[in-house]
């Protein structure tokens, strides 16, 4: 592989990572404010152990989206310095809005959610999961326009020999962006229902303690599926019209970019079918059904599946553009960028965020596997003895 | 316009190296302060509740860096990539520790990624201080060296000193046996962050003459200057929640 290939790669495969928990996170963050809406409202304690079982997932999926995030931010001044010195101008804005006026509040805010438990009162509490998830959805949208900029550069001209800003309103309601962005976001949602299907599946099949818990996740958990799922499905076919009018070829000119998109679409509409005709009317007994239960488990990773193979088909249909119709891939690539390098940051980045998404997954199960009783986010005090001693005794 | 901006993206680094330094240094310092596991989980606890908060003033700096001054950020990035990428995979080491050392119950486990803490925070400060220099050459010499080695060591030396104070007021009279007032740490942040004031001071001119256009600067002041307020007072409800001054025996900690 020649540098270019290399950066690419690197690039695509710290992009893949950062979407698989980015996916996850947004699927989960309205679930749990949700849940936490409930808790709030009745001060049950089942609903605050839905809460806490289901945003610890949440959060441990969450620190992932941010370390593969950081990497993404950065590559882009580090490898493609010819796409800030030609569409800086126009492209930095979206994402210099989503880093100030979304993601820099979510992190706050969600720093204060997971440590004010027992702390903060309780509505504030309760304010800080929906500005988490108010936050995320806005970093999405602003991302969005970004990436969408790409696919089509609307709202600028360019002038001695770069781009400028000319109409944002153009910008931000790109063709591109419009039909895209609900797609994305109910694929979130979609993911986000399958996890806590899937999750809840394995324990009612297991006939541990928490039947009435998972009973009731599992029924949330196809409902929310069953809306992201409409929303998905929807807004996909709707960007064939844009699509076809601004990036013709887009499917026809690679293989994968083809193929991306056929597998995405037959995992969506299988799965679409199954959710509407099948798990959604019989969702009451569903949580009963001991036999369905390992089939919905097995199911539990496509969304994930789909989610990456859309992005294939988005990127890869894109080339060999950056900026599509303005800007190569190749000539945007940093001009001082040596084999050494590029070898370099793709061994750090792709192998310590490689290892470190497997180590996560396997905590994540672990969560899962666990159970609710073994929660460790806002239990109340130390989480061991020797702990609980040494702070008795301060 | 252009002075605004210039100025946003100077306090943001300055209160990155104010906030961060004293994690930064919390972590450089675990294996010595924490030489028990129970007092390292104190340690690490006690600055929990800010790290989020605090890392997410350098993901803003790198947002307004591509925003605003488009132009420079592909040359220093790529200028100091060898920095860039130690200093991302610092964090990266640093981040996963704290997120996953509680996450099973195994010693080893758990010890194993306080060491990961600690390495990760040297990286960072190291990493930090050698790309200062670097930045103050002008980007003409090789990125890492002997005088960037010694700025490493200065950063690395006042980000261990702001930590301890901030554990110091923190848990007072407990881990460093010190205790420390607010004024004080308000004090070694000013140390923690002086070097890169500096630096900005003297680059402010250079800055200056690189900085987008202003319809790129308008979009941004729309679209963020009245999120200011939000954004600075989510902060300052972090350090409020958070001061050792309101039950500081109740620490629901999750790192």
């Amino acid at each position: 592989m020649d540098v270019l290939d290399l950066a690419r790669t690197q690039f695509a495969v710290t992009g893949s990572l950062h979407f698989l928990f980015v996916v996850l996170t947004l699927g989960l963050a309205p679930l749990v404010a949700i849940m936490h809406t409930r808790h709030a409202m009745t001060g049950r304690p089942a609903h605050e152990r839905m809460t806490r079982f289901w945003g610890q997932i949440y959060v441990i999926n969450y620190a992932l989206g941010i370390v593969t995030g950081l990497v993404m931010e950065f590559q882009f001044g580090m490898s493609w310095s010819g796409l800030s010195h030609y569409a800086g101008d126009v492209f930095g804005a979206p994402l210099a809005i989503e880093t100030l006026g979304a993601f820099f509040l979510e992190s706050t805010f969600l720093g204060l959610w997971i440590f004010g438990w027992h702390r903060l009162p309780r509505w504030l509490h309760l304010a800080c999961i929906w500005l988490v998830t108010l936050t995320a959805y806005v970093s999405a949208f602003w991302i969005m326009v970004a990436n969408s900029f790409l696919q089509n550069p609307a709202g600028a001209v360019e002038r001695g020999g770069h781009l400028v800003l000319t109409d944002f309103g153009a910008l931000v309601t790109n063709p591109m962006l419009t039909m895209a962005l609900p797609h994305v976001l109910g694929a979130g949602l979609w993911t986000g229902g399958f996890v806590v299907m899937g999750a809840s599946a394995y324990h009612l099949f297991r006939r541990t303690a928490d039947r009435e818990f998972f009973t009731g996740s599992l029924r949330l958990g196809v409902v929310a599926a069953f809306v992201g799922s409409l929303v998905t499905v929807g807004f996909g076919y709707a960007q064939f019209g844009p699509v076809s009018l601004f990036q013709p070829d887009k499917f026809n000119g690679t293989p994968l970019a083809g193929l991306g998109l056929g597998f995405m679409i037959l995992i969506g509409q299988l799965l679409q079918a199954l959710i509407m005709f099948v798990l959604l009317p019989t969702v009451y007994w569903l949580p009963r059904w001991r036999w369905a239960h390992p089939i919905l488990m097995l199911i539990t990773p496509l969304p994930f599946l789909a989610a990456i193979l859309g992005w294939l088909a988005r990127e890869v249909g894109r080339q060999p553009w950056l900026v599509h119709g303005r800007l190569t891939v190749a000539d945007a690539m940093s001009p001082g960028l040596t084999k050494g390098m590029i070898t370099l940051s793709f061994v750090g980045f792709v192998g310590v965020l490689g290892l470190l998404a497997v180590v996560d997954y396997l905590l994540i199960a672990r969560t899962v596997r666990r159970g609710p009783a073994a929660v460790t986010l806002g239990a109340d005090g130390p989480a061991d003895s020797t702990e609980r001693a040494h702070a008795l005794s301060l | 316009m252009d002075i605004l901006w210039t100025g946003v993206f100077a306090l943001l680094l300055v209160g990155y190296f104010a906030l961060e330094g004293s994690g930064i240094g919390v972590g450089m310092l675990l294996p010595a302060l924490g030489r028990t596991q129970p007092d390292r989980d104190r340690v690490v606890a006690a600055m929990a509740p800010f790290v989020l908060a605090n890392e997410v003033w350098l993901v803003a700096v790198a947002g307004v860096l591509f925003g605003a001054f488009p132009s420079i950020e592909g040359e220093v990035l790529s200028g100091l990539y060898p920095l860039v990428v130690t200093l991302l995979v610092s964090w990266i080491l640093r981040d996963a520790g704290l997120w996953f050392r509680r996450r099973l119950d195994g010693h080893a486990w758990r010890a194993g990624w306080d060491w990961m803490i600690c390495l990760g925070s040297y990286g960072l400060a190291l990493s930090w201080g050698m790309a200062l220099v670097a930045m103050a050459g002008g980007l003409s010499g090789p990125p890492i060296g002997l005088p960037g080695l010694g700025g490493g060591l200065v950063v690395a030396a006042a980000f261990a000193f702001h930590g301890w104070t901030f554990l110091s007021w923190r848990l007072p009279g407990q881990v460093t046996g010190a205790s420390r007032t607010g004024g004080a740490l308000l004090a070694s942040a000013g140390v923690a962050a002086l070097p890169v004031a500096v630096l900005l001071a003297v680059l402010a001119p250079w800055l200056l003459e690189h900085i987008a256009p202003s319809a790129t600067l308008n979009v941004l002041s729309v679209m963020i200057l009245p999120f200011a307020p939000l954004m600075l007072g989510a902060q300052v409800w972090v350090w409020r929640t958070f001061d050792p001054r309101r039950a500081a025996d109740r620490i629901p900690s999750f790192f």
